[in-house]
């Protein structure tokens, strides 16, 4: 237990109690929640409760909210995480982009840009990244700098794949990280990009209060986590499914029109004719089939559909798999801006603020 | 209903600053009238506040009485059962004439602390909840008790921290009064009318948000 703890900025890594990670897990699942509610949610005395919000009110990351008046006695006084009380950068890596996002305690994306991927050299330690990386931090006004949990990098499988054909971009993952950690000094979390992807929604968006979900994330590979009592499941096989961007791509290419807004992060696309059609009907129903054969073997009430493509996309698809299936919810994911960095910055915060 | 016991000195009892300790704010006016109207009828509120009163020292000048432990145990028990306890003590332990840091004012309160756990007046032979609140800092200027209170100014301004330290060790609810009141400039260390509503208002809203449950 931290003793009336003045810091200004976030206290050492070593000192967060299992106690204070569950309130912090507690106020991120319940927005404007009071202390009874959560001694009642958590078990922890009236006292402790009271010694615990303190000390996070403190450090900046919990605020109160305005009194609620109730029927009888004095306002209530609602609890939330502190939006400004700490911020993380998590960094995403895809075929063609690198995406770089700076979020602050609940999710928000206040920064966000792009660098070219090289598929030669997936973890180019070179100067854009890191630059990109500070670039992301100066964003902020420099009080808050102090605030910046850490760093999280999500990797998509085939790099791995790649590793064990010796290429060596695995070496060259470790490289990077020593490098970011040394050169900005902040601890660097990796993690599967998919699997980061699905944290980043059961933290901030949609997914907060489900238990259980099916995740599917629409990228240049249409891939999948099963998400049981907040545990993901990655699968045994890395099975992603050739219906994803890549595919809408060669579609497009067959056609001879240019694929290249398909991997912007333009939130709309111009009229792709066709081959969209095509590309969308084919996806649906490979969606359908994995959700079938699922539904076979696990109870899940909800389908969640990620992707940084344009909204509509999640959405029509979405409506399809309700079409078919009466007892399972399908909804596009909340986490639209580059959901695999969004993920990928949600690791430092359930490392250092939250119960595992 | 519920009991919560105002434990104080003369900023309980709701002396009238630069007046004598005889005049004092009407029952209404004072911080634990505010409470009891804030709080609503599930709550009763039991004043116990003494012009004088220190955390544990028998005072050679003003009498032994205003030792805050000798009488803390009859008093608890006298308005057993009791759900909450706030003590706001130790602007008199900064009187010249104790010779006290700021510490050890707290380790005076960490005493009366003790006493409760000890005596157990909650519900069921319970340890109530206990609230400890830090006094307001008194202001530089306490105009003709400047040398009774000399350097105390300056110490009072750091009991909200070592009062904090201590609700942190004991596990105990906590509330600094200097975040929502000042001391009157009329004598630079008791609270005026205002103070005393804005004070009620405050604790009111620290004592709900200790989460009691519905019943009683």
């Amino acid at each position: 237990m931290r003793i009336a703890d003045r810091a200004s900025g976030l206290n050492a890594l070593s000192v967060r109690s299992y106690n204070e990670r569950l309130v912090l897990s507690l106020l991120l699942q319940n927005e404007g929640i009071s202390r009874m509610e959560i001694g009642e949610k958590t078990g922890l005395s009236a006292q402790t409760a009271s010694v615990i919000v303190r000390s996070l009110e403190q450090e900046g990351l919990v605020s109160q909210g305005e009194a609620q008046r109730g029927r009888v006695g004095p306002p209530t006084i609602p609890l939330s995480l502190n939006p400004e009380g700490a911020y993380a950068v998590g960094v995403g890596f895809s075929r063609r982009r690198i995406d770089i996002a700076l979020i602050d305690f609940i999710g928000t994306v206040r920064f966000h840009t792009q660098l070219p991927a090289d598929e030669a050299n997936p973890f180019p330690q070179n100067n854009d990244l890191l630059a990109t990386i500070r670039q992301a931090m100066t964003s902020l006004p420099v009080e808050a700098r102090s605030r910046v949990a850490g760093i999280g990098l999500a990797v998509p499988d085939e790099v791995d794949a790649m590793a064990a054909t010796g290429n060596g971009s695995s070496t060259s993952l470790k490289a990077l990280q020593s490098e970011i950690e040394e050169q900005i000094k902040l601890p660097v979390f990796v993690q599967n990009d998919i699997t980061a992807a699905a944290g980043g929604e059961s933290m901030f968006g949609v997914a907060k209060p489900l238990n259980d979900y099916l995740f599917f994330y629409l990228g240049a590979r249409l891939q999948s986590r099963l998400i049981l009592n907040h545990q993901i499941y990655k699968g045994n096989s890395s099975a992603s499914f050739d219906h994803g961007l890549m595919r809408l791509e060669s579609e497009l290419a067959m056609r001879g029109r240019s694929s290249e807004i398909i991997w912007s992060s333009s939130p709309e696309w111009p009229d792709l004719g066709e081959a969209y059609t095509e590309w969308l009907g084919e996806c649906s129903n490979r969606l359908k089939a994995s959700i079938s054969a699922l539904t076979q073997f696990v109870e899940f009430r909800t389908v969640l559909l990620s992707s940084y493509a344009p909204q509509k996309i999640a959405k029509a698809l979405c409506a399809d798999i309700g079409r078919e299936f009466a007892a399972v919810q399908a909804l596009p994911a909340r986490v639209t801006i580059s959901p695999k960095a969004v993920g990928a910055a949600s690791l430092p915060f359930s490392s250092r603020f939250m119960i595992q | 209903m519920r009991s919560v016991l105002c434990y104080g000195d003369s900023n309980t009892h709701g002396q009238i600053p630069g007046k004598g300790p005889l005049e004092r704010y009407g029952p209404a006016e004072r911080w634990p009238g505010i409470l009891r109207a804030q709080l609503g009828p599930d709550w009763y509120v039991i004043e116990e506040g003494l012009s004088g009163r220190t955390t544990v020292h028998d005072d050679p000048i003003e009498g032994a009485h205003k030792n805050g432990r000798t009488y803390l145990r009859p008093c608890l028990q006298s308005h057993a059962t009791l759900d909450l306890v706030i003590i706001m003590l130790g602007t008199n332990d900064l009187k010249i004439r104790f010779n006290k840091p700021p510490s050890e004012v707290a380790m005076g309160i960490g005493c009366l602390v003790y006493d409760i756990k000890e005596l157990a007046p909650g519900p069921g032979g319970t340890t109530p909840e206990i609230m400890i609140v830090a006094p307001p800092p008194m202001q530089d200027d306490v105009k003709e008790w400047k040398s009774i209170f000399a350097g105390a100014p300056e110490k009072s301004r750091l009991l909200a921290l070592e009062f904090e330290v201590l609700a942190d060790s004991l596990e105990l609810h906590f509330f600094d009064a200097g975040s929502v009141v000042s001391c009157s400039e009329a004598d630079g260390f008791h609270i005026d009318a205002e103070a005393h509503r804005l004070l009620g208002i405050a604790l009111a809203r620290a004592v709900d948000a200790i989460g009691w449950s519905r019943s009683t």
